[in-house]
This record gives structure tokens, sequence and C-alpha cells, in this order.
């Protein structure tokens, strides 16, 4: 398993701690539906604070996974973009158009009880 | 030399400006004896000039550098009636106004000193010294340019500090930042805000941030594309940014341009934006 | 060390090859944040590289130009060569199924940029990034 995923209550954390390969992220990819759908998930985060590059290919990997996690049910937040990535980003005219983005883990975590609570 | 623009052709030019002739330099050349033979008097005619001016004491009173400063106004008097006046002899004159430079040595004073030299030199002579005169408007105009320059150079440092400083990210209070914009923004600054900003939003663990540009000088479509960049960026840190000071006008002006603010929370006023900021907040 | 040159062949190669851009851009004093734009057009077109030649190579190398310093991408390949330069920069287009975004996405993050290509013989992408 290329990326580490942990479960904390319905939701996965799965932490990139390096630039995978694209045969990872698509390992990633299917270990993460797979585990949604094993422990009826409905949250995801996705942290890349490790990550110091992300260009057009990573990102839409990425929008790609969290389009899959949706179709399993489950909500996505990607956290820890780093402020010169971000800024790159932005220049570049990529976005995680749908995908919800937050500082942090805590963050990511806070917002997806938030959004829960709203479904209520 | 190439920074200021110094080139053959330019040098060609200035001398063309002052009208050096043949006929000029045949009568530097014959005033050229008399001259080199009497050298250290006319440097002393302007050292002398400049110790009772109290204005001139950063040159006078660093011994390093009057010496070399003598040194280097020998050479000068003396290649000054060489008759070749290309780029060695420029950069001879611009080793010397950046030394005056240097040691704060102001323009008006350097004249005055200068002035007393060419008296000296008149009287030495007589009927070549027109012709001599030309060479020294020449150098003239070479130092004052060097010493522009140089201001010019200091100002350019202080105002791009100046720039840096002046946009500050003010933390309001707990995961709330002000950031105040004012003044002009071209791309450069609007990149250097960004980035200081979005530093901050990390820092600071910003979940909002209240971007106020009633300030900005002019919010065109290019400015206003920056503030776009600034929010889509933040936001991709978890930060939401709440624009204002954006005028009724200028949001009419950027809606025509075909800018869409749409995603933008542009608030009128700060007051409203920094209560719709807290509400942001409290809704957590 | 003013000259590098990156072997493009497989994936992991990407990496290194905007590994040792952040690191030459770092040493010739790029802020941090324009040693991320750099590797960032650096990962762009060593992936188109990839994706349209299968093999090329990126060159690095330090540039000065009067007073300005700066950093040179070259990447160049012998793949098939792109037919419509113009069109292979316009925002989007590739003729591949994932959206495009190499070359346009580069262009945007560096100083400078051209691009040379002739069918059948390979491109060259020459990008530049001037220290401020």
């Amino acid at each position: 398993m290329p990326v580490p995923i942990l479960k904390q209550g319905d939701t996965l954390i799965a932490s990139i701690v390096a630039a995978l390969s694209d045969e990872d992220l698509l390992q990633f990819r299917d270990d993460l539906a797979q585990k949604i759908g094993n422990v009826r998930a409905r949250g995801v985060v996705i942290d890349v604070t490790a990550l110091d590059v992300l260009d057009s290919f990573a990102t839409r990997t990425l929008r790609g996974i969290a389009y899959t996690a949706k179709l399993r049910g489950a909500e996505t937040v990607i956290v820890g973009i780093q402020p010169e990535v971000a800024y790159t980003l932005v220049q570049l005219g990529l976005t995680f158009e749908g995908v919800s983005t937050s500082l942090d883990l805590e963050e990511g975590l806070a917002l997806l009880a938030a959004k829960k609570q709203a479904r209520k | 030399m190439r920074a200021m623009g110094l080139t053959r052709d330019a040098i060609q030019r200035r001398r063309a400006f002052v009208g050096l002739t043949a006929d000029d330099l045949t009568e530097i050349a014959a005033a050229k004896p008399a001259v080199q033979s009497t050298v250290d008097q006319h440097v002393d005619a302007f050292f002398g000039y400049l110790a009772n001016i109290p204005e001139a004491r950063g040159v006078m009173q660093n011994r390093e550098a009057l010496g070399l400063a003598r040194q280097l106004k020998r050479a000068h008097l003396m290649a000054m009636v060489e008759g070749e006046y290309g780029e060695a002899y420029v950069e001879q004159r611009l080793k010397m106004a950046q030394l005056y430079s240097q040691v704060g040595l102001e323009l008006a004073v350097f004249l005055g000193a200068y002035n007393e030299l060419l008296h000296s030199l008149q009287s030495v002579t007589g009927e070549h010294f027109p012709s001599l005169c030309k060479v020294a408007f020449f150098d003239l105009g070479v130092v004052t340019d060097v010493l522009v320059y140089e201001r010019e150079r200091v100002i350019r440092i202080q105002s791009e500090a100046i720039r840096e400083l002046s946009t500050p990210v003010l933390q309001i209070r707990d995961r709330l930042l002000l950031l105040p914009i004012i003044g002009v923004v071209d791309t450069h600054r609007a990149h250097l805000i960004m980035q200081n900003l979005l530093a901050e939003v990390r820092a600071k663990r910003a979940k909002v941030v209240v971007m106020d540009v009633t300030g900005v000088a002019t919010i065109d479509s290019k400015v206003a594309n920056h503030l776009l960049q600034t929010v889509a960026a933040a936001r991709l840190m978890g930060a939401e940014v709440v624009v204002t000071g954006i005028s009724a006008e200028v949001a009419q002006s950027l809606v025509a341009l075909g800018i869409d603010l749409g995603k933008v929370t542009a608030i009128g006023d700060l007051q409203g934006g920094l209560e719709d900021a807290e509400r942001m907040l409290e809704d957590d | 060390m003013s000259e590098l040159k990156i072997q493009i062949e497989r994936e992991i190669d990407i990496i290194a090859a905007r590994q040792a851009g952040r690191q030459m851009a770092g040493q010739l004093g790029f802020s941090a944040t324009d040693q991320t734009l750099i590797a960032t057009a650096i990962s762009e077109v060593a992936r188109n590289i990839l994706i349209y030649a299968q093999r090329g190579e990126i060159q690095l190398e330090q540039i000065a130009d009067g007073t300005r310093t700066g950093i040179q991408v070259v990447a160049a390949d012998e793949g098939p060569g792109i037919e419509n330069t113009d069109l292979a920069l316009r925002d989007g287009y590739s003729t591949k199924n994932s959206l495009g975004l190499g070359l346009p996405g580069a262009r945007r993050l560096m100083d400078d940029f051209t691009l040379a290509s002739e069918l059948g013989h390979g491109t060259r992408v020459t990008m530049k990034k001037w220290r401020r």
C-alpha cells in the first residue's frame, strides 16, 4: 500500500509523504475506494503537506480520487497545501473545483464534521 | 558605465555637446606643459577651497578618502590636457565621482571647489583656457550624472523597502487577518502581497482574511485579477477572503470589464467587512 | 555547478529533474516561491516529454544577462514533434486523452518561453526565469 490510510470514526485519513508514481496513485485510488466501502466511511482527508510540488497531473489525479470517493458516498477534503504550492496552482490556473480544501488535518476534520452536521 | 548608458557613442555625443573641435585639441596641447608642471598647485586649490567649507567635512576629515581623492585629482588633471577624452578618461571621472558620492560630498559644494580649480587653471593657461574649459564642462556632465544616478539608486532601494513594509498583515483576533492595501499595486507588488499573505495564513492559521482595498490607487482589470488570484490561493489553504473597499462605481466598471467577482465576498466598507468576517468565524 | 542534464525515460526521472531544478534555483538565490514555480514548470514539460516522446532530456543551466542572474530550463526530445505549436500553447488543448496544460501552464510560470518543433524530428522547449 503506497499511501497508508488510517481510520478515525467514519473518516479515513491519508497522508501523502512523497511524490508518487502514476501506478502508486492509481493503487491509492483503488485502495481508498475499497476501504470507503468496507468501513462505510463518510469522509476522507487527504494530507498533501509533504508535497512541495503539485503539478497539473497531480492536481487532476487528486480531483479524480475525490470524485471516486464521492461515488462511494464519502466527502473529501484536501489539506496541507503549502503557501508556495497554493501560489503556483493559482498562477497555473488550476483549481480543485468542487473539492474542499482546508489548512491542515485538524481543520479538515472540523470541516467534515460541520458538513455532516449540516446534512442532518 | 554600461548601467549608466556611457557607451562609446554616448561619450562621443557628449564631446559634441560641449563643441570640442580639432582646434580645441591644438589649444589644449599648447596648454599641456604649463598645466602639468603646476599640477600640484591646482590640486591644492581644489582641496584648499573644500577645507574652508564645513559641508565638505566628509571628504576632508576622512584621511584615506582624502589621500585617494588627491591622487585621483592629480591623475585627472594630468589626463585633462592629454587630448584623449574617450572611455578610459570617462572611467577615471566616474571613479572620482563615485568616491565623492561615497563620502557624501554634495554637488553644490563640489561645484564651488571646481570653480576654484578652474580659476587656478586659467591663471596658467591664459589664451588657451576657453578650449580647456570645454573639457571642464564635459567632466562636469559626467560627474553630475554620476552623483544623480547614485542618489537615485539609494532612493530606489529605499522605496523598494518601503513597498515591502507597507503591506503588513495584521492579526485582528484569533483566526482573523486584516490586509490593508494602500497605494499603487503593480504586478510585482501584487505577487509579493499574495506570497506574504499566504505565509501568514499558515503561520497564524487564519480562517478569514479581510483584504481592504479602499486605499488602492486604481483598480483596473489587472489589479482585480490579482485580487481574484489572492482569494483563490487563500481558499486553497482553507481561508476565506472578504474584500472590502470596492465602491459601487468600481464594482460596476469591473463587471463591465467582464471581471466576475461572483465568488468573492465584496463588501463596501471595512467595518462591514470585519463584522461579516466575525460572523463567518462564529458560524463554525 | 552551472549546467546539468537529466535524462527523462521514466516517471521517477520527472521527480529527479524537478528536484535538481529546485536545488539549482536555490543555489542561485531564488526565493522559495520561485523555486516551486521553477520545479513545477520542469514537472510539466518533463511529463510532456514522457507522454509525447517517451524519452528526452531536461537541461538546466545558470544564465546571466548584464546584471541579472537566472536559470534556463530546456526540455528536448526527438519525438514526433508538434504539428501546430500555436494550438499546443493554447490553454486546454491536447491530442491525448488527458487535458493538456503542460505547455501553457509552464509558460505562465516562467519569464521567457520559446517552443521549437519539427514534425518527425522533435521538440525543444526553452524557458528562463530571472532572479529579481
